[in-house]
């Protein structure tokens, strides 16, 4: 390994992506994709959850290995085995989530494995002040302002940002990826990094941006690329790309059913927030839930949806406002309270926290209602598989067997084991958040079903989704939150997706 | 896997159990006598209770390693008090003093168990760091009461607690086999039992469903300590006194059994009856090997790869870890 830093390589570098496929078990994540990237450029992808771009960033960082295809960079091709491999060919990530080592020092992340050595003792100690110089040249050629002897974890979110770039580009990248880098950026770090990247790009580094904002599009973007179904949709100069032009790529002709015309809500009213506050994540959040009420919460990453969903729920704290169930005033303490009361949470990390993977589907599906299912305490696998046996067949879930853990379970049907397992509870108000993550596209149709069902038996439901086009074709009624409030109400019937997504994304 | 192999493989523990005991009965003078399984049981029976008790403790994601200690602890404060209340000066007589003493000491031994679970749940206090802290404290307690000297203020009939017999089985090992039965209906058959699977196998998911999380950990770590001393009383009764020193080192041997037995350290997997086996197991191997007259430093090292070979196997038989 390199104890020192390559001189930075100032010509142009140029990406290109030959026919890249990529096959899952049962899916196809990219079909056939190819792409060039010029340098110089900043290349902004688009594309909803599953559309492909992510499986592409992985394959660009080495983090998985394509089925089919090749990859070259400056002309020849590059084998991409690892991330390690990436970052010696040239192409380095910053990934959505900060990976940095919270206890080192800036300098020490940024150099992490690649510490500089002293020339002159044995080679084995560590020479602190080349490690802190190089670090602080990489630094200061992005213009970053931050001290390389500061700890990590006294950064704040942006500035670990900046790190996370400077660790890429201390390894002199010719292509830099970066996903979704302003998720958790304000305003004027987000201007800050853009400069950044500009000063990037001038140098004739291929950029490869992904974001999900469509108000970043034109103030950072050479070309846009949309993908939809692990295909490129288009791909057009940022002139051209117009919201409904995005919009009709992203979206496509893609048939989707359709809410049932007959599902009809009451005016009666299950739940009611006023004020509803949990500081800062989310402030004086207002709203109706009727009966048999399918209410859609649209937002981006960060917005506070789903900690709402969470503190409605009892799973967090909230600071103030009222939480009214049918009428009367409850204070939501703990899960265990509200599952008593008939609210039920459907959590973004089903593997993490909807399911215990370890245990059988039967027991999953009572786990939320053991008292239930138990007679004086105790309870037999035998009625435990019973009572699966009806939910399995209702919800139509497809498992190996009853006794074989859930985590052998797709993941649209782990997502109908924890619907299963909160319908058993007898609940009036089910909560989903991002139910329809990482399911394939016939499983997203069974679920809609089961919600539009559950409605019809008058069970309302708050959905909490980035799925722009999802929402607007499940729900009665979709509020927007933004920055922990809500900012729009928009009614399916009476508008259009592209005007949601542009409500949305400004 | 197909089914057959899978069933297999879930009693390979219990099929070596078998081979060994064949193998013993034809190598080892005495080993396949009555007198010398009912000895093996016996030996088997104190830390095969706290076993079941640290069984559930593992299964729910925690740990105790201060039951050698507490066994130690109850001993001696049963002893002490009951030479407080019971003795020459004391209040009571020696019936209700010896009672009392064991009341107490169990009631005692609860709240220290409830104490870790405090910790625990309240203030994210690892419960691998509070019962180190009790393996020594409780130890030094022990120490304290009795002075460095045994107490021996137990009437005759004490011994019976620990020593005695009835139609012919060791006490100690009926106590330990009525607790297998119903800590083996509790794990398998009731809702609590599936609540500490949960709460071991995914905490989070588990408080999200509206399990009392927190609840679940106090009872499993009341209910061990309080196995833990029932199991120092009827120790102090077979050697008819309180022993600050007796039990050194017991957490490892019960920990090694569970483990043997199948259960995993990381939570949420594991049998009660696989820590009856692994408990036999231990207790068979020790005794062959004395009626073998190998030495004690053997049946150490012994031990140890038993241990070693009993989780390999266990990692063996599970499939890889699925990446996604």
């Amino acid at each position: 390994m390199s104890s020192s830093l390559r001189a930075m390589h100032t010509g142009s570098h140029t990406l290109e992506i030959s026919g890249i496929r990529k096959e899952y078990p049962g899916t196809i994540a990219l079909r056939d994709v190819s792409m060039t990237l010029a340098g110089g450029k900043v290349h902004v992808l688009l594309g909803k959850n599953g559309a492909g771009k992510s499986t592409l960033v992985k394959i660009l960082a080495g983090a998985v290995l394509p089925t089919a295809g090749r990859i070259l960079l400056d002309g020849s091709t590059v084998d991409l085995r690892s991330p390690r491999d990436s970052l010696h060919q040239g192409i380095a990530a910053v990934h959505q989530e900060l990976s940095l080592v919270p206890e080192l020092t800036v300098a020490e992340n940024i150099l992490l494995g690649r510490f500089p050595l002293h020339r002159k003792r044995p080679r084995i100690f560590i020479d602190w002040n080349r490690t802190f110089q190089e670090a602080g040249e990489v630094l200061m050629q992005l213009g970053a302002r931050v001290d390389v002897r500061q700890r990590a974890a006294t950064l704040g979110v942006a500035q670990q940002q900046i790190v996370e770039i400077a660790k890429a580009m201390s390894y002199n990248p010719s292509v830099l990826i970066l996903d979704e880098p302003t998720s958790a950026l304000a305003h004027r770090e987000t201007e800050a990094l853009f400069g950044l990247l500009r000063g990037l790009a001038s140098r004739g580094v291929v950029l490869v941006y992904i974001t999900h904002r469509l108000e970043e599009i034109h103030r950072i973007a050479d070309t846009v690329t949309v993908f939809r179904d692990g295909e490129i949709a288009g791909s057009f100069p940022v002139d051209a790309a117009t919201p409904g032009m995005i919009a009709r790529h992203m979206f496509g002709g893609t048939v989707q059913r359709r809410r049932p015309p007959g599902l009809q809500v009451s005016r009666d009213p299950v739940m009611e927030l006023r004020g509803f506050s949990r500081s800062p994540v989310f402030e004086n959040i207002s709203f109706t839930l009727y009966a048999g009420e399918i209410l859609g919460i649209a937002g981006v990453l960060g917005s506070g949806r789903t900690e709402l969903l969470r503190s409605i729920f009892g799973a967090d704290p909230h600071d103030a406002g009222n939480l009214l169930l049918k009428d009367t005033s409850v204070v939501p303490r703990s899960p265990r309270q509200m599952k008593r009361l008939g609210v039920a949470l459907a959590p973004e990390k089903r593997k993490e926290e909807g399911l215990v993977q370890i245990l059988s589907t039967g027991t999953n599906v009572c786990l939320a209602s053991l008292r239930k299912v138990s007679r004086r305490g105790f309870v037999t696998r035998a009625r435990e598989d019973d009572v699966a046996r009806g939910y399995v067949r209702d919800l139509d879930i497809v498992t190996p067997g009853l006794d074989s853990p859930v985590s052998s379970l797709s993941g649209g049907n782990q997502q109908k084991v924890v619907i299963a397992k909160w319908l058993n509870t007898d609940p009036c108000v089910i909560l989903f958040d991002e139910p329809t993550r990482g399911v394939d596209v016939e499983a997203k149709q069974h679920l809609f079903e089961v919600v539009w069902d559950l409605s019809k038996r008058g069970i309302s439901a708050i959905v909490v989704s980035s799925e722009l086009e999802e929402l607007f074709d499940v729900c009665h009624r979709i509020l927007v939150m933004k920055k922990g409030r809500i900012t729009d109400e928009i009614l399916p019937h009476e508008s259009t997706v592209e005007h949601l997504l542009s409500v949305c994304m400004q | 896997m197909t089914l057959t192999s899978r069933s297999l493989s879930s009693v390979v523990l219990e099929i070596i159990l078998v081979l060994l005991c064949g193998v013993l009965a034809l190598i080892a003078p005495g080993f396949f006598t009555a007198d010398n399984i009912l000895n093996v049981l016996r030996n088997i029976s104190m830390q095969g209770l706290i076993a079941l008790g640290m069984t559930m403790v593992i299964i729910s994601g925690e740990i105790d390693l201060s039951v050698g200690s507490m066994v130690a602890f109850a001993g001696c404060f049963a002893a002490f008090l009951t030479g407080h209340l019971g003795g020459p000066d004391g209040p009571l007589g020696i019936v209700p003093a010896v009672s009392l003493s064991i009341c107490a000491t169990l009631i005692l031994a609860s709240l220290v168990g409830g104490l870790t679970a405090l910790l625990r749940t309240r203030y994210g206090v690892p419960s691998f760091i509070t019962t180190l802290a009790l393996l020594t404290g409780l130890t030094g307690a022990a120490e304290l009461i009795t002075n460095g000297f045994p107490l021996t203020p137990f009437p005759e009939w004490y011994n019976f607690i620990g020593g005695g017999y009835v139609i012919g089985i060791p006490f100690p090992a009926l106590i330990f086999l009525s607790a297998f039965l119903i800590v083996q209906i509790l794990m398998t058959s009731t809702s609590f039992g599936r609540a500490v699977y949960a709460v071991g196998g995914n905490a989070e998911a588990a408080r999200l469903s509206g399990i009392d999380v927190d609840r679940v950990k106090l009872i499993v770590l009341m209910t061990t300590a309080m196995m833990a001393a029932a199991s120092g009383i009827m120790q102090s009764s077979e050697i008819m006194s309180g022993t600050a020193t007796t039990a050194k080192g017991w957490e490892l041997d019960i920990i090694a059994a569970v483990i043997i037995g199948g259960t995993s350290l990381s939570g949420g997997v594991g049998r009660v009856w696989g820590t009856m086996v692994g408990m036999i197991f231990l207790g068979v191997i020790m005794n062959g090997m004395t009626l073998l007259n190998i030495s004690e430093y053997w049946q150490h090292v012994v031990r140890g790869a038993l241990i070693l070979s009993a989780v390999l196997i266990n990692r063996l038989q599970q499939p890889s870890p699925v990446h996604g």
